[in-house]
């Protein structure tokens, strides 16, 4: 009893939507989701919500049908939209005995509708009637029982083409810049011409085979009408010629995708990749082939470790593998500068809201001249999230996989990215992060000035002084406002980041306390800051006088340029000994005497601190 | 106790030997030393101090610092034990830092009041 329940726990753990850790099987997860909000309109809650109340419905019959109708509209094809109205209603209302009930269910009424269309084009598409045999023997995809009527009617419009060809072979060249009609579009090339000043026979003859062409679009309907919706049966042996047309590039040769594969082979097919029914080893190892493909190989990515990917292990824990491995495209967004892009953190909300939200600025990241706008929309995104996903887990391992093409041939290109533990701890601080949150004028090109994100600058794990140099210079030129907290935030976060990897360099590598060091980082900051916010203030009192101060603010930032420590010192010293109250100030003093005289690491950052604040005086005055 | 308070210590290699100036030490010394002498001194000492770590000159520093402290009086005792140890083997990296916290020890001392006069 007991184990029957827990099986029945682990059989619904299977089915729930959850990130591996595997970044190629979670991919498929996302696209998975992503198919379904494109096709049905539901959000990743409503598709959990879904699951939770009824897998089957989902795996076994909106998915296929969202599958089979995303790949025929992505392909331009017409699709008929009523069909999902309809799949909704007719699935919440109905109960089915079993999977393949409820597959088959699916696959009859709804798969086989939404392919009429596209069926019967496919199978206009054969001109000649000698192409629908090899060696005197009718091929297997043109033999079905009415293929006399079929070919016949093949035949009749062939007639037509051939009289076109044979009297007006100029103009047929004109139309179509080639001498020969030899296929399905040549033909609705011709049919579609409006040019006046063709001649009226040609025109007749024309609109003959236009009329000749529908008729057997239209005969290939019917017959689907009667023997595939209706009758929901026919032969092995009239399988392939009821094949639906289906291919792939990417899952080239294997499942439904086969071209050797008939209509009933396709719809067991599919049906073995939802249940995962694996009767022989030859689809797992087809399957495994196509993803391998996909994975970054040893020579390119020789630090990690890299095994083949094998979907065998997988069976017991993730029940719909092979659904999600089918949809690791759909987790990929085209952008036309960039390729296929994919936002991925070991988070599958968090991955599926940034994903999500990349899409929305789609348009701005494509039209954008920096080529690393990807970049910055999605730490953007991550920002904007962090205060709900205090993970630093999430926020090391993340990536932006790239690939210029996803199919068979062109592969790889993947680029990994990730916030360091480092730069994640002190991001999760939300003061700290907020401040750094800014974009500050750097740079003056002619009327414009350019701006650095500095959080940016930050996650790639940059030095923050120099843009807060080059801003500090501008405003000393009177060019532009201080942005007095973001220039001291980003000066101490950098001045101990600078201290602390000193300290390891110098230190043991497994100190005491060296797991602790980011969580003790973020408080030493917090504190530097409390404390050099007020003895680095003390400079104000050096002077009432405005001047006086912006000529030393002057003179101290161009020995801060040449990082002449003992030019600064003299300067800032000659006119401190001008100024006893302050020289005499414990607090004032000892800060000096510790953070720059003592401190060959990162004493610019402290001295760049101290002409703000003789910059930020002076303005006020 | 050294080891844990790094920061507060310049040292170096200097051939075989390991060279250490504990600098906190060193201002206290400086304070110690010149807390009894006026303003005016202070700040003039001061000033040809800075001027010749301006002009990277070291005898020149030396030689105000030893004049300064060449006076028959218990406060430099300890300055000048600190300095026999070290300033002869002195070289031009630590002599910067060791030149400012001199200056700074002596700033420190200051009795204050009004702005002096230039």
């Amino acid at each position: 009893m007991v184990k029957g329940t827990q099986q029945i726990g682990m059989m619904n753990q299977a089915s729930k939507l959850q990130f591996t850790g595997n970044w190629f099987i979670d991919a498929g997860i996302l696209g998975f989701v992503s198919l379904m909000e494109a096709v049905y309109g539901w959000d990743l809650e409503k598709i959990e919500e879904k699951i939770a109340k009824d897998p089957r419905k989902i795996y076994y019959g909106y998915f296929p049908f969202a599958y089979l109708y995303k790949w025929l509209s992505d392909r331009s094809q017409e699709v008929n939209h009523e069909l999902i109205v309809k799949i909704k209603a007719e699935l919440e209302e109905k109960d089915f005995k079993s999977n393949e009930d409820l597959f088959d269910f699916i696959w009859w009424n709804f798969i086989c509708e939404l392919f009429k269309d596209s069926w019967a084009k496919d199978k206009s598409k054969l001109i000649y009637k000698n192409n629908a045999y090899k060696i005197n023997k009718i091929k297997k995809e043109y033999d079905y029982r009415n293929t006399q009527i079929y070919l016949q009617k093949i035949e009749e419009r062939e007639k037509i083409i051939n009289e076109i060809q044979k009297k007006y072979a100029n103009e047929v060249k004109k139309i179509l810049k080639k001498e020969k009609i030899e296929d399905k579009e040549d033909i609705e090339k011709l049919i579609e011409i409006k040019d006046k000043s063709i001649p009226n026979d040609l025109d007749k003859l024309i609109e003959l085979l236009k009329e000749k062409h529908f008729d057997i679009i239209n005969f290939l309907k019917k017959e689907w009408e009667n023997n595939v919706l209706k009758a929901q049966k026919f032969t092995e042996e009239e399988s392939r010629f009821y094949r639906i047309p289906v291919d792939s590039g990417f899952y080239k040769n294997f499942l439904f995708f086969n071209f050797q594969r008939g209509h009933l082979e396709q719809k067991r097919s599919f049906f073995d990749m939802v249940s995962y029914n694996v009767r022989n080893e030859e689809m797992l190892q087809k399957i495994d082939k196509t993803v391998n493909k996909l994975l970054p190989s040893e020579d390119e990515f020789s630090n990690i470790s890299y095994t083949k990917f094998s979907s065998e292990p997988f069976i017991n824990q993730i029940k719909y593998l092979f659904v999600y491995l089918l949809c690791f495209i759909y987790s990929f967004e085209e952008y036309k500068n960039l390729g296929h892009v994919l936002f991925y953190s070991p988070d599958l909300k968090f991955s599926y809201i940034v994903n999500k939200k990349l899409k929305l600025h789609k348009k701005k990241i494509e039209d954008s001249r920096d080529p690393n706008a990807i970049f910055k929309f999605t730490w953007q995104q991550i920002i904007n999230l962090l205060v709900e996903y205090k993970s630093s887990w999430s926020l090391e391992n993340m990536y932006i996989i790239s690939y210029q093409r996803l199919d068979n041939q062109a592969q790889e290109n993947v680029e990994y990215i990730g916030i360091s533990k480092l730069q994640a701890s002190i991001l999760l601080d939300d003061i700290i992060r907020e401040m750094l949150n800014k974009r500050v004028e750097y740079r003056r090109i002619k009327n414009n000035f350019e701006r650095k994100w500095v959080l940016e600058e930050f996650i790639k794990g940059k030095s923050l002084y120099s843009i807060i140099f080059n801003h500090v210079k501008l405003v000393l030129d009177k060019e532009i406002n201080l942005s007095y907290y973001s220039s001291f935030y980003s000066l101490i976060v950098d001045a101990k980041i600078l201290e602390l990897r000193e300290q390891k360099e110098s230190k043991k590598l497994f100190s005491e306390n060296y797991f602790n060091n980011y969580k003790a980082l973020v408080n030493e900051i917090k504190e530097e800051i409390r404390f050099t916010s007020y003895k680095a203030s003390l400079i104000r009192e050096i002077s009432k006088d405005s001047a006086y101060m912006e000529r030393l603010a002057r003179e101290l930032l161009g020995a801060l340029e040449g990082e002449d420590k003992t030019m600064f010192l003299n300067i800032l010293l000659k006119d401190l000994n001008e100024e006893k109250q302050l020289c005499k100030n414990v607090n004032f003093n000892s800060w000096i005497f510790e953070k720059i005289v003592l401190n060959d690491i990162s004493w610019k950052n402290y001295a760049l601190i101290l002409v703000t604040h003789l910059l930020l005086r002076a303005r006020r005055r | 106790m050294g080891e844990e308070h790094n920061v507060y210590y310049w040292q170096k290699v200097v051939g075989n030997k390991l060279l250490r100036i504990d600098l906190e030490k060193l201002k206290k010394a400086s304070e110690e030393s010149f807390r009894n002498e006026s303003d005016s001194y202070k700040q003039k000492l001061v000033y040809n101090m800075l001027e010749a770590i301006k002009n990277n000159d070291q005898s020149r520093f030396f030689n105000i610092l030893l004049r300064a402290i060449n006076k028959p009086k218990e406060n430099f005792k300890q300055l000048w034990e600190t300095l026999e140890q070290n300033y002869d083997v002195m070289p031009n990296e630590a002599f910067i830092n060791f030149a400012y916290t001199i200056v700074l020890g002596i700033m420190a001392t200051y009795a204050g009041g009004e702005k002096s006069e230039q």
